[in-house]
């Protein structure tokens, strides 16, 4: 459905209806929290509010104002020189163009209708410098914290975001089987990180949500989990994690595997694929409506493992999300009905080598429904 | 063969070495950012962007979406006095061989109020209550939960400490400018009407991985120029509107693609820019032929004068005379932006921030310029690239590569 023929007759995915929803959801949110304005910077909170394709930029950057909404004009402002990737409901007007110069980014802001008689300013982050700038605008204004109130919204997934999410994940499983494909001894990390992002980009996925996605894991020694793609060449025998993703209209899917580069399984690698996978199906089961993070935790304790070395369990709409259970974070957090969460399992035995598990599934009122498909 | 590229150029009377020595580049930068520390009375900085905790610790990660870089984050931490800065990370297998263990801690996520203690028992134990901290962001977790300093932005001791490069960042650049550039030309020689920009963008970047890249920095640009700007995007100014973001678009015979591109190798930036035309043969007319000339001709009337003690205004001023009097670049970006870990960092030639900035913004050995005049031609689109130099002690020397084809063959 990301070919030229598809979208024709939005067949599955109504991105005017996606948008119209989040748009609604934003609105009523930040009325319903008694802001004036939400000044957002996190480019996944301002793809949800604006639909906007922006100009796409690795790693996390410093908070800038990218996006304002006013909730009394119902007009969401956004900054951006043309109008190409902006939506439609978005117009002309709304735009605010990049500056260099502090001083005309800031007459640009205060242009916006609404902005200086806020009273209760939500931002999703800050700096002290735009804090002194909304100061400057907004006279007595009271800062509010905005981000719980995106991640709330995003977490609760419609069915327009979820096809999208479907999309993502069919993707990742592209790049999955070329990376299968193409794992054989005497091929390196990187040579397999550069079939993986051709295949994506072939597709129409050009920005993979992170470049770590394969390592050969040692049969020596103590084994970690490593994130950098390096020169290392892949032996015959060792276990090879692959753990592609992919973006498609903003949305994250992604599924981890592990297998063996040229050979059948040993005895050892088999015994820790169960151990894997023991663990990871105890973190699904345990992934029901109303269980905790707590829940999540005690799941992985129950199968007797060492405490993970990788997060359990995070949160995937709009690329990554909350909740992120691990590293003993977010143990209070509650899952709700239509959260989608990537649920992983990392084992590692000196001697053997390490084993990745990776699905990516959604919360529901029936129990989890695993979306990620390709062969265990 | 390692190229003698630089040719003896020296900045501050040393020379330029034709590959980096990492370990010193590091040590030589932290000491930059001590010295700036120590200068403006700041006791420290916490650092939680990509770019910034790769300039203070040297760490490398891996190339993320936002979504997933902001919320497993590295945090760098640099106490003033102190010889390495405290790292916080999930990314062990990214930290410097030399960086001492003892500053090396899992992650800290600033995003999440719980576990926000132990950021705050962290930062505790290093400074005291109304210390002075430079910052690059505060999540609202953070500004609930650490207010007993006094903040202000880490970019006023980073900025200082960046704009002059050493000889090591500079054959930095170069390196990750070099990389780029040799995957660009997988791409261009791949070119061919029908297929997608997407196709362009997964041959570049599986080129760029195998010949070693760090990260890729930016979704690669390969925009189609219309004739007339009116044909092109509605812009906020009425200028081009550049870059637009790729797409599955199908290239055409003849379409004048002006080239983006950028990556992170070993924390430095690159910035390659050409134009490029669609074609199995691409066939260049007389009047791209003039457009190419005329970028030329802008590039050497700026690199002529170019040498310490020149201003900004008189490079920016040079550029407009070579063009008859036409500002040849965007009104939202510059004639020339500085590189480093930062793909766009000081010195900023020509932007919004006016002729007084300018005029005081001078030339010295160590500064780093992307030039990318823009020359456009109403009705018949126009040429874009970009040259990278590096003001040297008596002049500057070319960091980016020679060849601009298929314009080089033609001219």
């Amino acid at each position: 459905m990301t070919g030229t023929m598809a979208l024709q007759d939005g067949a599955r995915v109504d991105f005017t209806r996606l948008r119209q929803e989040r748009r609604r959801r934003v609105f009523e949110a930040a009325e319903g929290a008694g802001l004036d304005a939400l000044v957002l910077g996190r480019p996944g909170n301002v793809r949800y509010a604006t639909g906007a394709r922006q100009l796409w930029r690795t790693g996390a950057n410093p908070f800038a104002p990218l996006c304002v909404v006013i909730p009394r004009t119902k007009r969401i402002h956004l900054l951006s020189t043309w109008d190409d990737g902006i939506p439609p409901e978005i117009g002309h007007d709304d735009l605010y163009g990049m500056f260099w110069d502090p001083t005309h980014l800031i007459a640009a802001l205060a242009s916006i209708p609404g902005l200086a008689e806020a009273r209760r300013v939500g931002t999703d982050s800050l700096t002290p410098f735009f804090g002194g700038v909304l100061a400057g605008i907004v006279p007595n204004f009271e800062l509010a914290d905005a981000s719980g109130l995106l991640a709330g919204l995003r977490a609760n997934k419609t069915v327009d975001e979820l096809a999208c999410i479907e999309v993502a994940v069919t993707l990742a499983e592209a790049g999955l089987a070329a990376l299968e494909e193409a794992l054989e001894p005497g091929i390196s990390e990187r040579d397999l990180l550069g079939v993986y992002v051709d295949t994506v980009a072939g597709l129409g996925a050009p920005t993979p949500p992170s470049e770590s996605v394969a390592f050969a894991t040692p049969r020596v020694g103590p084994v970690h989990y490593r994130y950098l793609a390096s020169d290392r060449i892949i032996n015959r025998g060792e276990l090879v994690v692959l753990s592609p993703g992919a973006l498609y209209a903003g949305y994250e899917g992604g599924i981890g595997r592990t297998r063996t580069a040229g050979a059948t399984p040993s005895a050892g690698a088999v015994a820790l694929a169960d151990r894997c996978r023991r663990a990871n199906d105890a973190l699904i089961a345990a992934c029901r409506v109303g269980n905790t993070g707590a829940d999540l935790y005690r799941a992985w304790e129950s199968t007797g493992e060492r405490p993970a070395e990788i997060a359990l369990a995070y949160g995937m709409g709009i690329g990554t999300e909350t909740p992120m259970i691990g590293f003993g974070r977010s143990a209070g957090v509650t899952l709700h009905d239509g959260a989608v969460l990537s649920v992983q399992s990392w084992v590692s035995e000196a001697g053997v080598g390490g084993f990745l598990e990776r699905e990516l599934l959604r919360v529901g009122e029936n129990g989890p429904e695993i979306l990620t498909r390709s062969e265990r | 063969m390692i190229e003698d590229w630089s040719a003896g150029a020296t900045i501050g009377g040393k020379p330029i070495p034709a590959l980096p020595d990492m370990e010193r580049l590091r040590a030589d930068r932290y000491a930059k950012i001590q010295d700036q520390l120590e200068a403006q009375g700041i006791d420290g900085l916490v650092l939680l962007g990509s770019a910034g905790v790769a300039h203070t610790s040297g760490a490398d990660a891996p190339g993320e979406d936002a979504g997933k870089a902001g919320l497993f984050r590295s945090v760098s931490v640099v106490i003033r006095g102190e010889s390495a800065p405290h790292l916080y990370t999930p990314f062990l297998d990214g930290v410097p061989a030399e960086f001492p263990a003892d500053h090396v801690h899992g992650p800290l996520f600033p995003d999440l109020d719980d576990g926000i203690h132990e950021f705050v028992d962290a930062l505790n134990s290093y400074f005291p209550a109304g210390a002075r901290l430079g910052v690059d962001e505060q999540t609202h977790p953070m500004l609930r939960a650490l207010d007993r300093y006094e903040w202000s932005d880490s970019a006023s001791v980073l900025g200082a400490s960046k704009i002059l490069k050493t000889p090591d960042e500079v054959s930095a650049i170069r390196e990750a400018q070099h990389i780029t550039e040799l995957a660009m030309e997988s791409a261009r020689e791949a070119l061919r009407p029908g297929m997608r920009q997407t196709e362009l963008s997964g041959i570049f970047l599986r080129r760029l991985f195998e010949l070693g890249a760090t990260a890729n920095a930016i979704d690669p640009i390969w925009q189609v120029m219309t004739n007339t700007k009116a044909e092109g995007p509605w812009t906020t100014h009425g200028d081009l509107a550049y870059p637009i973001s790729t797409t599955d678009q199908i290239l055409r015979e003849g379409d004048i693609i002006w080239v983006d591109a950028g990556i992170c190798h070993q924390g430095y930036a690159s910035d390659f820019g050409r134009t490029w035309v669609t074609s199995s043969s691409p066939a260049i007319t007389e009047r791209q032929k003039s457009h190419f000339q005329r970028w030329r001709t802008v590039v050497a009337a700026t690199r002529d004068i170019l040498k310490p003690g020149v201003s900004a205004l008189e490079l920016g001023r040079a550029a407009i005379a070579a063009n008859d009097g036409v500002k040849p670049w965007m009104e939202h970006f510059y004639l020339a932006h500085g590189i480093g870990t930062d793909s766009a960092e000081m010195p900023l030639i020509g932007t919004d921030l006016g002729e007084a900035f300018d005029g005081s913004l001078i030339m010295a050995p160590g500064m780093v310029l992307v030039f990318e005049p823009v020359i456009w031609d109403e009705g018949y689109a126009g040429y874009r690239s970009e040259d990278i130099v590096v003001v040297t002690d008596t002049g500057s020397v070319l960091l980016s590569g020679l060849r601009y084809d298929p314009f080089e063959v033609a001219a």
